[in-house]
C-alpha cells in the first residue's frame, strides 16, 4: 500500500511510525450523513477509475484514492477549500462499475456534506444553494420569464409554498446547529 | 387517454420554456393527458444542494412525490437531474430506517412519503406507454436523410439499479425514438462521456466537451439530440466557449428531443424557439420548405400549448 518499500518488521516488533493510524472519529462522522458508510465496503479494487470522466481528464482526481483517504480516515485531505472532491462530474459511472455497491459518488456527496457543515464552499455552488433556499427553486424567476413562458402559451411560473420548504430543510440553514429535538441521529 | 402527472422542475419552465410547451403539445398529440403537480419545488437538484445536506434533500423531493402521490398519479420528469432526485428517492426511501427519518421531517408539514408513485424520465414514459409506433405515425415531417448524433447523458441510465431504463453500455432508447422521426441516428465514440456541468473546475468539461463534439463531428451528425435541459446548456453556451478556446468551429446544434419531435408533428420552425439557441439547427427548414407544398393545414396559431 505505501509508496516506498518498507521491511516487514519481526513479529511483535512493529515500530509506531510504521503504523497508520485511522481516524475513526472522522469516520463515524461521515457515516452519519445519508450513504456515508458506504465507503466500509470498499476493497480497492479500481474498478470504479476507468470510467471516470474526471479521472481522465484531470491528472489529480481519482475516485480509488479517495475512497481509501476515507477508509484510512485522512478527513483532514479531502475537507479543504478548493477540495478535489469538486472536480467529480455527478456521472455516477462509478456507482455502475462498483462491485461492492460502495457508491464512490454518493461518498463523495456524503464528504461534501461534511464540507457544508464546516462552511467551505465554492461560491457558484453557495450561489445556487441560496437561490434554492429562499425561492424554492434553482433556477432565479423575474418578470421576464413569465413574459417569455407567455409567448408559448404557457402561464406564469407557479408559486412554491416556502414556508413548507423551510420547515422541511431547517436544521441545517440556521448556522449549521445540530439536528433539532425529536429527530433521532 | 393515459394520465400522468408532470413534474417540470425547474430548469426547463423558467428557462427553456419552448420545451416545455413541445412538451405539453407532443404529449397531447400522443394521447398522454398531462396533471400538473400543485405545489412543487425545484426537486431539489443532484448536484448542489444534494451536496449540502442530504438528508434535507431527500425530504423536499419526498414532498414532491407526495404531490403525485395524494392525486394517485405516476410522475414523469422532462430532465434528467429531476430524474436522478426523484428516481433514487424513491429507491432509497424502501429503507424502512430512512423513510421513518424522512417521514419525521414531513410530519412537521403535515404530510406522509408512502413509495406510491413511480418515477418516469418522459423519454421512458413515451417508450412504455406511448411506444415508438405510435411516435411514428403522429409524425407528418419525417426527418429523413438527417443525421443525428445522440446525447444520453448520464442520470437517464446510471446508476441502472435504481433508474431501471436501459442497459447504459449499450442503450437504444434515444435511437429508436430518433427513428421514429424518419431520422437516422449516428453513434459517435464518445457517446457516453458527460457534458461535464457537474464538475466545479474549468479543464475537465472543457476538454471533455472539445473530444465530444469532435466525435460527433467526425461523424457528421447535423445535430445533436439530447433530453436534458443542463446536457444543453452545455451543449449551446459551453459549445460556443470551447469552439474559442481551442479555436474551432464544430457548429453542433444542440436540440431537445421533445422540440425535434414537435418539429416533426409539424409545429412551424419559428414557433419552437430555436432562435434563443447559439447554434441553431436551420437545417431543420429545409424539411419544412419541403413539406410545404404537399401540406399545409398542420401549422398551429403561435403559442397554442394545448391540443383539442
Amino acid at each position: 500500500m505505501s509508496e516506498t518499500p518498507v521491511e516487514n518488521p519481526p513479529a511483535g516488533d512493529a515500530r509506531n511510525e510504521d503504523i497508520v493510524r485511522v481516524d475513526f472519529q472522522f469516520r463515524r462522522e461521515l457515516a452519519e450523513k445519508v450513504e456515508g458508510n458506504l465507503a466500509s465496503f470498499c476493497y480497492q479494487c479500481g474498478a470504479c477509475v476507468g470510467d471516470c470522466p474526471a479521472t481522465t481528464y484531470s491528472d489529480e482526481f481519482n475516485p480509488r484514492e479517495i475512497m481509501l483517504k476515507v477508509l484510512y480516515g485522512l478527513g483532514g485531505e479531502l475537507l479543504v477549500e478548493d477540495s478535489i472532491l469538486w472536480q467529480c462530474t455527478n456521472c455516477y459511472n462509478c456507482h455502475e462499475r462498483c462491485p461492492q455497491e460502495v457508491k464512490p459518488v454518493e461518498v463523495i456527496i456524503s464528504l461534501k456534506n461534511m464540507l457544508a457543515d464546516l462552511g467551505i464552499y465554492p461560491d457558484p455552488v453557495q450561489k445556487i444553494i441560496k437561490t434554492f433556499e429562499e425561492t424554492g427553486r434553482t433556477t432565479p424567476i423575474n418578470p421576464a420569464v413569465d413574459r417569455h413562458r407567455a409567448k408559448y402559451g404557457l402561464p406564469p411560473m407557479p408559486p412554491v409554498p416556502m414556508d413548507e420548504i423551510r420547515k422541511l430543510i431547517e436544521p441545517r440553514t440556521s448556522t449549521g446547529a445540530a439536528a433539532e429535538e425529536g429527530e433521532s441521529e | 387517454m393515459k394520465r400522468f402527472a408532470f413534474f417540470p422542475g425547474c430548469l426547463i419552465p423558467a428557462r427553456h420554456p419552448a420545451m416545455e410547451f413541445a412538451i405539453r403539445h407532443t404529449l397531447g398529440n400522443l394521447n398522454v393527458e398531462i396533471v400538473d403537480l400543485e405545489g412543487a419545488s425545484c426537486c431539489p437538484d443532484p448536484i448542489y444542494f444534494k451536496s449540502k445536506d442530504k438528508l434535507s434533500w431527500l425530504s423536499v423531493a419526498a414532498r414532491n412525490l407526495t404531490l403525485a402521490e395524494d392525486l394517485g398519479l405516476d410522475v414523469f420528469t422532462n430532465c434528467s437531474g429531476c430524474t436522478a432526485t426523484l428516481s433514487e428517492t424513491y429507491h432509497l426511501l424502501k429503507d424502512e430506517g430512512l423513510r421513518a427519518k424522512v417521514n419525521e421531517r414531513l410530519k412537521r408539514i403535515g404530510r406522509e412519503y408512502r413509495g406510491t408513485s413511480r418515477v418516469r424520465h418522459i423519454a421512458t414514459l413515451v417508450r412504455d406507454e406511448v411506444g415508438y409506433d405510435a411516435v411514428r405515425e403522429s409524425v407528418v415531417r419525417p426527418l429523413e436523410d438527417m443525421k443525428v448524433a445522440i446525447h444520453y447523458g448520464c442520470h437517464l441510465l446510471k446508476p441502472s439499479r435504481i433508474m431501471q431504463v436501459d442497459d447504459p453500455n449499450d442503450p437504444n432508447v434515444m435511437e429508436n425514438l430518433v427513428t421514429a422521426l424518419g431520422a437516422t441516428p449516428v453513434r459517435h465514440k464518445n457517446w457516453y462521456l458527460c457534458c461535464g456541468k457537474a464538475c466545479q473546475t474549468e479543464d475537465i468539461p472543457s476538454n471533455m466537451m472539445h473530444d465530444l463534439l469532435g466525435t460527433v463531428h467526425d461523424v457528421q451528425a447535423e445535430i445533436l439530440c439530447m433530453i436534458c435541459p443542463t446536457c444543453f446548456g452545455q451543449f449551446d453556451h459551453g459549445q460556443m466557449k470551447v469552439c474559442k478556446q481551442f479555436g474551432e468551429d464544430y457548429h453542433t446544434p444542440p436540440i431537445y428531443y421533445f422540440q425535434l419531435l414537435a418539429f416533426a408533428q409539424g409545429v412551424p420552425y419559428d414557433e419552437l424557439g430555436f432562435e434563443r439557441q447559439r447554434f441553431k439547427p436551420e437545417c431543420l427548414r429545409r424539411f419544412e420548405e419541403s413539406a410545404e407544398s404537399a401540406e399545409s393545414a398542420v401549422a398551429l396559431p403561435p403559442g397554442s400549448g394545448k391540443t383539442e
